[in-house]
């Protein structure tokens, strides 16, 4: 089977600014995204792991499969947005079977 | 004063306060106990159906006066303006910037859903009514004061964005609040029979669920001395007070009732936990989210919940008694 080389994107970010974070996804020229509403952990601004009554604590979980191009684009625009905000960014290469979907 | 002190005992006795005080002594113990997130939505939701049905239920009895819509207008002013008497005293006892004062101030404009409730809840057991509309003003006091802080932080006008207005008043509580007060008014007490068994009966058992849930929330979230600063936990004491007294002005201006009267000062006294951080968190991202939720979650919530309704009661009786 043939499959084609593509980056991947995760960004786990405090839901307050995961609705910026989309925004730019898409005007940045992915063709999808997919988000896990609700993850857990710890990272430089200590443990989170708390979803209640507010949102105001519950992190996401931001996946982005694209083009090498785009994904460099997403990376770099994703960081003035998260200045302020609980959130990291990380890239890594993966395989997708569909090159045309990405 | 011996009279207010059995008032305070007596309301910390009550099912509702005892249930949070569970709450809390068990999340400082760190026990394992917890109501799931969607449990937890689901009965806020549940409370503010109750409550803005009630409400309307009870204004449908009578006619709606021009006093109605002074207390609806004033009720807008008190929540506009309290964010100024807040960031200025926290000008003058804290050395926080700008937009930690801000984000703070709005808070203290706004109000907190489940401490209004738990003074209907106290008002009831006690066989005292209140103005039905007092649960419009608590919908309509949510949102001006995060007006009011954005307004506050330097570059108010470009945080006040259009989405961020769309989301702050048709944030779900208020479309629910103002949305069952509605239909408790067009369907008055039809619809009271209609669905009283929902609306009535566990509605102080729900509470009970509801508050423990909320100790074991705040238990998480009091604040660390060594990081808020002994003035700004003060400052989680003294604005409640402070607001209360406006509120208790207000009311003696509109002439409400002693139940009415209470209920106005816990609206001017209280601060908002889940409508105004959500907004400060997205509008001034800057500010220090633990330093606001601390405050009106860890220090202002609990302190209305035990000492402040009780004493807002006893005044309101002393005053419009």
């Amino acid at each position: 089977m043939q499959l084609h080389a593509k980056k991947k994107i995760e960004i786990v970010v405090e839901s307050a600014c995961a609705k910026r974070l989309i925004e730019m996804i898409e005007k940045a020229g992915a063709t999808g995204y997919t988000v896990v509403p609700q993850v857990a952990g710890k990272g430089v601004r200590g443990v989170r792991d708390e979803a209640h009554v507010s949102d105001l604590y519950r992190n996401v979980m931001i996946v982005v499969v694209a083009q090498a191009d785009v994904a460099m684009r997403i990376v770099e625009r994703s960081q003035p947005l998260l200045e302020n905000y609980a959130g990291c960014v990380w890239m890594s290469d993966v395989q997708v079977v569909r090159d045309a979907h990405f | 004063m011996s009279h207010v002190l059995s008032l305070a005992v007596a309301n910390l006795l009550t099912p509702m306060v005892l249930f949070f005080a569970l709450g809390l002594l068990a999340g400082r113990l760190k026990s394992d106990l917890s109501i799931p997130e969607a449990v937890s939505k689901g009965m806020s939701l549940y409370l503010m159906l109750a409550i803005g049905f009630r409400g309307g239920v009870e204004l449908s009895h009578g006619a709606i006066s021009g006093s109605v819509v002074a207390a609806l207008l004033l009720a807008v002013l008190i929540s506009f303006s309290l964010p100024w008497l807040a960031c200025t005293l926290l000008r003058i006892v804290t050395k926080l910037p700008l937009t930690d004062r801000a984000a703070i101030a709005a808070h203290y404009g706004s109000v907190s859903v489940v401490t209004f409730v738990t003074a209907t809840a106290l008002l009831v057991q006690r066989e005292v009514s209140y103005e039905p509309y007092l649960v419009a003003m608590m919908a309509l006091m949510e949102t001006p004061a995060i007006v009011s802080g954005l307004l506050l932080a330097r570059g108010g006008s470009q945080r006040l964005s259009k989405e961020l207005m769309h989301e702050v008043f048709l944030s779900g509580s208020i479309v629910l609040l103002l949305g069952s007060f509605g239909i408790g008014w067009l369907t008055g007490g039809a619809g009271q029979a209609a669905i009283a068994p929902f609306v009535d009966q566990p509605f102080k058992g729900i509470l009970c669920l509801f508050l423990l849930d909320m100790g074991l929330l705040t238990a998480r979230r009091l604040p660390k001395l060594s990081e808020t600063g002994a003035m700004l936990i003060a400052f989680g004491v003294v604005m409640p007070l402070i607001g209360a007294s406006i509120g208790l002005i207000a009311a003696t201006v509109l002439g409400l009732s002693v139940g009415g009267t209470c209920l106005m000062a816990v609206l001017a006294g209280s601060a908002s936990y889940i409508v105004v951080p959500a907004a400060m968190r997205t509008a001034i991202p800057e500010a220090n989210p633990a330093l606001y939720v601390g405050l009106s979650l860890g220090v202002t919530f609990p302190f209305n919940l035990l000492v402040g309704i009780p004493l807002y009661y006893a005044i309101a009786a002393w005053i419009a008694g």
